[in-house]
This record gives structure tokens, sequence and C-alpha cells, in this order.
């Protein structure tokens, strides 16, 4: 019994080693963010191409969210942290994802009620993204958590 | 007034602070995107460009766009890579100075094609004028058969109206030369690209003038040799010019067939020569028969030289066999003609029109020298003295012997 449960105990330390020896190479400070937000018009299957970054998805579930069925433009952008932002004229929200394997996943769902977003659009800024309503002049801080809070002075 | 003052300077400075943030509110994507359209509108604007005027504003319109995006190369390196801001104002400006040399030299050519233009029209209007005069001159000597003197003078005129024409004419031709000749391939198909707007350009004005000599010829009233002498002068200096500027021209002014062209005023000159020398020889040929010398018939410079070489050879002949003091008076009339007309009014127009060479003409004067011994009378004095002093010398022997015989018989 005591035999078999070494046994066992080493042969997990083995597998332990391995997996640990296989996963030990990590870049740290990749910065993903793309220098200038993609405006992108959807085809006739809402899907949207951006051929400069390199990505390519159907916008159908963020308009079913939308309560919409087409839109015009898209704007897209990235932050340093590698989540996408998209969000559209007349949104009622920026939409987060986080890059998964094939898949986009919804890391958050920034909500505008007040007026929506009449005319939206994305700046990268060094530690956040700006996101300007050009119908107001209204600006507002965004990461993947949601809007940061301006530091008072 | 307080009251206004601080409202106005709220204003401003509300202004001032409005247009600071909404400058702050721009969208990275709009400003590229500005920068963009900005800089392919300058890009058309620099193409479409004709004038240098254009083109100085387009300079300022780039320094503006310099300036203006200069904040937001960042952005804009970013949205054209893998172009970058530099790069594309220094295509602009580039492209801008290639405009620039291509304005100031279709500027220039404008400017030549313009000149060229009142060049032409100048020389149109001149000629116009003397043809005018020529036409009114031959109306006048028409109308004054019965007046000789008023004839004679209208003439004159007449004549010295053709040669001022032909001074004109060649002088024309002349700057022709000095331009055409010393252009190059490229400016030539510069000037090729502008010809079009003209409405007359060298070639026309080239075949009307030569239209306009062979009528001058068909209508040859009151011109004599030495008019046709100067005309022939004047078709061997157009020959001459054209054979060094015609193709140049052509292909410069009639670029969508230059052979046909050219062919066309070969043509031309060619009935020009033949209706100069239609004139020439029957004007030779009346003015010796005027002086009594009937030639052979000539139609040619060489048969001309054989008309005069027969005409002497006969009548040296006649000269030998006769040497009659009518003979003698036949050689004194070609004798005086020859050397008071034909070499000293018109040989230096002869040799210069290939009318004869100096060779030809010295040639005909060796033979007059010939004809001259035979044809000169011969004198019997010389045999009457041969007879006197035969006779007297016998005379003396006669007496020398008879004296002789005289004294011997005394002894």
């Amino acid at each position: 019994m005591i035999k078999s449960t070494i046994q066992a105990i080493l042969l997990c330390i083995l597998m332990i080693g391995t997996v640990s020896c296989g996963s030990s190479l990590v870049i740290e400070n990749v910065d993903y963010s793309q220098p200038l937000e993609s405006v992108l018009t959807p085809n006739s299957e809402n899907v949207i191409h951006d051929q400069r970054y390199a990505i390519k998805f159907s916008v159908s579930p963020i308009l079913e969210s939308e309560g919409r069925e087409t839109v015009n433009e898209i704007r897209l952008i990235r932050n340093s942290a590698g989540y996408y932002f998209v969000t559209a004229s007349g949104f009622q929200n920026v939409y987060v994802f986080a890059p998964g394997e094939g898949e986009l996943e919804l890391e958050n769902s920034i909500e505008f009620l007040e007026n929506n977003l009449q005319e939206p659009a994305f700046n990268q800024r060094s530690s956040y993204i700006e996101l300007v309503d050009l119908s107001d002049g209204e600006t507002y801080r965004l990461d993947q958590e949601g809007i940061i809070e301006e530091e008072t002075e | 007034m307080n009251t206004f003052v601080k409202q106005i300077s709220l204003f401003i400075v509300l202004s001032l602070f409005t247009g600071y943030s909404a400058f702050g509110q721009q969208s990275d994507y709009q400003i590229q995107q500005d920068f963009q359209t900005e800089y392919t509108e300058l890009l058309e604007r620099i193409e479409q460009a004709v004038t240098t005027e254009a083109l100085a504003e387009i300079e300022d319109a780039i320094n503006e766009l310099e300036t203006n995006y200069n904040e937001h190369t960042d952005i804009i390196n970013a949205a054209l890579y893998p172009e970058t801001f530099d790069n594309v104002i220094r295509t602009l400006r580039n492209n801008h100075a290639e405009a620039v040399e291509n304005v100031t030299t279709i500027e220039d050519l404008n400017e030549e094609i313009s000149s060229l233009e009142s060049e032409l029209d100048n020389f149109r209007s001149r000629l116009e004028t003397m043809n005018r005069e020529t036409a009114d001159l031959q109306q006048k000597i028409r109308e004054s058969t019965q007046n000789e003197a008023r004839q004679a003078a209208l003439i004159r005129q007449y004549r010295e109206n053709i040669e001022e024409r032909n001074l004109f004419v060649s002088n024309f031709l002349g700057d022709l030369l000095s331009e055409y000749q010393s252009m190059d391939r490229a400016q030539r198909q510069e000037i090729t690209e502008a010809a079009g707007r003209l409405e007359e350009n060298p070639v026309d004005v080239i075949q009307n003038v030569i239209n306009e000599y062979i009528t001058m010829m068909e209508q040859a009233e009151g011109l004599e040799t030495p008019d046709f002498v100067s005309m022939k002068a004047q078709h061997g200096y157009f020959v001459e010019v054209w054979n060094q500027i015609g193709e140049q021209l052509t292909t410069t002014f009639m670029p969508d067939n230059p052979e046909q062209a050219r062919a066309n005023i070969d043509q031309l000159l060619s009935n020009w020569q033949e209706s100069i020398s239609t004139n020439l020889w029957a004007s030779l040929q009346a003015a010796f028969s005027e002086n009594d010398i009937q030639l052979n018939e000539f139609s040619s410079s060489d048969e001309f030289n054989d008309a005069l070489h027969n005409y002497i050879d006969s009548a040296y002949e006649v000269s030998v066999d006769a040497n009659s003091e009518e003979d003698y008076q036949v050689y004194r009339n070609f004798n005086s003609f020859w050397n008071d007309t034909v070499k000293t009014e018109w040989g230096e127009m002869f040799i210069e029109g290939d009318i004869l060479t100096q060779a030809q003409i010295a040639a005909v004067d060796l033979k007059l020298d010939n004809w001259r011994d035979e044809a000169t009378p011969k004198s019997n004095l010389t045999f009457i003295l041969l007879i006197v002093s035969v006779a007297v010398i016998i005379g003396l022997i006669v007496l020398l012997l008879t004296r002789k015989s005289d004294s011997g018989s005394k002894t």
C-alpha cells in the first residue's frame, strides 16, 4: 500500500515537473495596442474584416444585443492589454472582448444609456482607450473594467 | 461700459477654451482621414495646376498641411505605415517641384508660340501689303501703255517692290533657319504639342509664299532678265533653307503626315523653279534678239552656253571666209552686248544664279578674241608696199647695170 502510494506520488511529481517545464517560457509586458481605431463596414452577412490588424468576425451577436439588424460602420480598437473595444453610432454600449482560441469572449459591456453614443470614436492613449462622442464632445476613459473615473485634483 | 468689457473678455476666453477643447476632442482616426483627404486633394491640385500662380498657392497649402499636422505625426505614421508623414510631405514637394518645372516649360512654350504667332501675323500682314502694292503697280503698268516714261517709272518701282519682297521673305527664312536648326528633338516635340493652336504655322506660310511666287511668275509683267535671275537666286535660297530645316518644320508642325507635307512643298518648289526657268530663258533669248543676236533656242544653263558658242563659232567661220566689214560689225555688236550688258550688268548675277560659270564666261571671251582677229578687215597696204619695194629694187639694179656698161664702153 505504502509502496503504491510512493509510486503514485513520484509519478505525480514527474508529471508536474514535465508540465511545468513545458510552460515556463512567458513573455511579459506585451503591448497589443492598436495605434488607431479601425472603422469597418460590415458585409451583407454582418462580417467585418480588418485586413490591417488581421481580424475578422461577425458582429451579428453584438447587433442582436443592441436590438438592431444592421449597422453602417463598426469602430474597433485594441488596448495594450489585448482587449478589443467595439462600438458604433447609436449603440448603447461599448463592448469589451477578450480574444480566445477562435473566439471573442465578452469581458465587459460598458453602458451609455442616457443618449446612446451618437458619433463615437476611439483614440489610443498611453494607459487607456479614449472614447469621444463627437456629437457632444463628451470624452470617457475606458479600460476592460469599464469607465475610469478621472482623478480629481 | 465696464460690464460690456467683462462680457467681451468672457466671450473671448470661452471661445478660446471651446476651441481648445474641441481640438482636444478630435478623433485620431478623423485626423488621419482629414490628412489623407487633404494630401490626396493636394496631389490632384498639383496634377491639374497649369499656372505658376496656382502652384504658388499649392506650395503655401503644402506648408500649411505640414504645419497643421506636424503634431499628429505619430498618428499619421501609424495610419500610413509603411509610409510616413515626412515621406508623403516629401512626395508632395517633389511632385510640386516637378509640376513647377513642367508648368514653367509650358508657359515658356506658350510664350514662344505666342511670339511665333505674332511673328507670323506680322509677316503675313507685311506680305499682304506688299502683294497689294505689287498688284496695284501691275494694274498701273497695264493702264499706262500710252505714256512710256510713266510706264518705265512704274516698272522700275514694281521691280524694286519685288526686290524688297524677296529681301523680306529671305529675312523670314533666315529667322526660321536660325530658330529651328538649333532646336533639339525635345524642344521640337514641345512645340509640336502646342502648335495645334496656331492658325497658320510656318509650313503653311512657306507654302503660301511659294504659291504667291508662282502666281507672280505667271503674271510676270514688265519683268526682265535680271528680275528672273534674282528670282532664281531667291528660289535657290528657298531650296537651301528648306533642305536644312524642312524635315524639322514638317515633323514639328505637321506631325500627322510630315512626309506628305514635305512632298507638297518639294512639288511647289519644283513648279516655282519651272516657272522661273520658262520666264528667264525666254527673257534672255528676247534680250539677245533685241540686240540683233539670234541665238539657238535654249531652256537651260548648258543650252544657253552651247547657244553662245554655236553663235560665235558660226560667225567666226563666216569671218574667216569673208572677212567683210559687215561681219566685223556683227562681231562688234555681239562684243558690245556681251561686255557692256551681259558681263558688266548681269555677270555677277549670272554666276550667282548658276546661269553661266566664271569659266564659261572666260571661254566665251577667248573665242571672242579669236573671232575679232578673223573679223577685223585685212588691209592691202603691205602688199602694195611690197610691190613698190620690189619695183624700187629692180629699178636700182637696172640703173646700176646701165651705169656699169656705160663706163666700160668709155674705157
